[in-house]
């Protein structure tokens, strides 16, 4: 007679040598492997790094004779850093202790507003960045002219018909509005498609999971 | 990790960490990574615990959230979220136990969903099917239908493999 799973649990557990704890050392100073904890540590790493390397462009940026990229490239990485880390203070209120359900729906939750938010940024960031980048170029002092309004000059000698908004080029404003356009487009979908690179199976997975203890809520 | 808390507070729960760890993982290197981050959250989450349940379930509910959400070591180095079902010829010999019937039936489990995993192993502690809802956070009404439709597949997976 076959026997239950029931008896192959219990009699497999009656023998003392299954259940014996791996040896642990120095737990406390692990480095922890698990998912959130991973999370927290990546985004505290990139916050960090944000912040100096936006420090050190807006130095940079002084001394090259471009402020004005720098100090827009500074405040928008900056805005970047404080709703990042306010996604993560809201990451650290993911308690283990609840339910698997609860657990799993704040922890897919806090990934999709994180996620949703960063692709609202990514619309506007590129855009403002390759603005910045315009900005300081044209405002950048050359022999105590602007370049922009140097290029311009340069620009009408040789097609003296350009015609001018308040002293730019028309085509160089189409020009720019469709790149400004284009990035704003694409910016939050290269957002996204870089995030499905790198955690398209953690979503996946979760919402797997999910959808399962969800059968059986229904 | 105060020794002391290891001693009094985990320890004594390890055997419900072993089973729960040792049915989504197919290695020993995995099964003591997988133990030894249980034993991190349980401390790093210890703060959280309200007395509205018993310790050996919070302790349950840690080790099988942790587990859902752990990234697994695979042996070409990547690593990939959760134990993904795995077959049982991948299983390491040596990471086994000296009783073939359980071996067996660790096999036939790790081929189930992670859900059904979590619900056959509370089933198999005696836990009631109220428990087994408060620690999945599911409706307990469905949890016995679920039971048997996992007995099921066990025994047809098992069929003839254990006398």
């Amino acid at each position: 007679m076959e026997k239950s799973i029931e008896n192959i649990w219990k009699d497999g557990f009656l023998k003392s040598d299954v259940l014996i704890a791996p040896k642990i050392n120095n737990l406390y100073n692990q480095k922890s492997i698990h998912i959130i904890d991973r999370f927290k540590r990546m985004f505290r790493i990139n916050l960090i790094l944000i912040i100096v390397f936006s420090f050190l462009f807006l130095i940079v940026s002084y001394f090259v004779g471009i402020p004005i990229m720098g100090a827009i490239f500074f405040i928008s990485l900056l805005v970047l850093v404080i709703i990042n880390k306010r996604l993560l203070n809201s990451l650290e209120h993911i308690d283990k202790g609840e339910n698997s359900y609860q657990y799993l729906k704040e922890f897919n939750q806090w990934i999709k507003k994180q996620v949703a938010v960063n692709k609202r940024i990514s619309t506007f960031f590129y855009p403002i960045i390759f603005l910045s980048f315009i900005l300081g170029f044209w405002f950048k002092d050359a022999q105590g002219v602007f370049l922009g309004e140097r290029l311009v000059h340069k620009i009408l000698i040789n097609f003296p018909d350009t015609y001018l908004i308040f002293g730019i080029p028309l085509i160089g404003i189409v020009i720019v509005v469709i790149i400004l356009s284009l990035l704003a487009y694409f910016g939050g979908r290269i957002y996204l498609w870089d995030v499905n690179i790198v955690y398209g199976r953690i979503f996946k997975k979760l919402e797997e999971l999910m959808a399962d203890i969800e059968s059986l809520r229904s | 990790m105060s020794n002391d808390f290891y001693k009094t507070s985990i320890l004594p729960f390890a055997g419900i960490i072993i089973k729960l760890c040792r049915a989504y993982t197919n290695s020993q290197e995995d099964f003591e990574d997988y133990y030894q981050e249980v034993c991190l959250q349980i401390w790093r989450s210890k703060e959280n615990f309200r007395e509205e349940s018993e310790w050996s379930t919070w302790v349950y509910r840690i080790s099988l959230n942790v587990c859902l959400t752990l990234l697994k070591k695979k042996k070409n180095n990547v690593q990939h979220f959760v134990s993904d079902t795995v077959p049982a010829e991948e299983t390491e010999t040596n990471y086994a136990f000296s009783d073939e019937s359980l071996n067996l039936l660790y096999d036939a489990i790790r081929k189930l969903s992670e859900i059904d995993r979590a619900i056959i192993m509370l089933y198999l502690e005696e836990k009631s099917q109220k428990e087994i809802a408060d620690i999945i956070g599911t409706n307990s009404n469905n949890i016995g239908v679920r039971v048997k439709r996992i007995k099921d597949r066990l025994k047809k997976i098992l069929d003839g493999k254990i006398n």
